[in-house]
């Protein structure tokens, strides 16, 4: 099945998937999928935006959050300054100080599930970007014949 | 709620309507898995719309599904 593949074809894009993760989208970006990458990116950022808006940014905290963090960290380095934030500003206050700044009950679930699920996706997205191929973007796709079937 | 700090207080004043918040999350995911999975631009905002109403309609079914059998189905159980 593989066997009219050419060597550059079954190459990993690794640069791509680190500037994926980076910023979220920029990996299809770099391969030529502007239009694919600029949607992945606005949905990324869309997600995590909401997430931060209804969970203010204690919705992202790996000390409290560990699990949720793993799931979140695939948006890159935007959810690791959310959540340095988080330590530097709302962690060392007194809990009198703490209460407004902390989400409670349904907007610290929601905000953290709405990050959690942008990480997931860009981790799908990064897995997209593994063998994804130089300018295949949305009407080209139909034009090229299909990676698996060649 | 006037002294609320967008995107650094959490807006906790949504309590109430918490579960209206799935439309955003579920528009933001299909915005992302269309993108991948779309080979005609032109269909693609009709595929995110497609794809999050029957996401929401799913969630909501189950949602009916799960209070029927919570509400009817256990208590029957229940009955000596």
């Amino acid at each position: 099945m593989t066997k009219n593949h050419n060597n550059s074809e079954l190459q990993p894009n690794l640069a791509a998937v680190v500037l994926g993760w980076i910023i979220p989208g920029l990996g299809h970006v770099s391969l030529g999928q502007k239009r694919r990458g600029f949607l992945i990116m606005g949905g990324i950022l869309f997600l995590v935006l909401c997430g931060i808006l209804v969970g203010g940014i204690d919705a992202v905290d790996h000390k409290n959050d560990g699990l949720w963090f793993i799931a979140q960290v695939w948006c890159g380095p935007i959810v690791v300054g959310v959540d340095l934030l988080n330590q530097a500003l709302i962690a060392p206050l007194p809990v009198a100080d703490k209460v407004t700044r902390v989400g409670l009950s349904h907007a610290n679930e929601i905000g953290t599930l709405f990050i959690a699920m942008a990480g997931l996706m860009n981790f799908v997205v990064l897995l997209d970007v593994v063998h994804a191929r130089m300018g295949d973007d949305f009407e080209k796709r139909t034009s090229i014949p299909d990676r698996r079937s060649s | 709620m006037l002294a609320w700090i967008p995107f650094l207080e959490p807006m906790n004043a949504m309590q109430s309507w918490w579960y209206l918040l799935l439309l955003p999350l579920v528009f933001g995911i299909s915005v992302v898995y269309r993108a991948l999975r779309e080979e005609n631009y032109a269909k693609y905002w009709l595929s995110v719309v497609i794809m999050t109403v029957q996401i929401v309609f799913g969630i909501v079914g189950i949602a009916i599904a799960l209070g029927l059998f919570v509400q009817f189905v256990i208590p029957l159980l229940n009955q000596p």
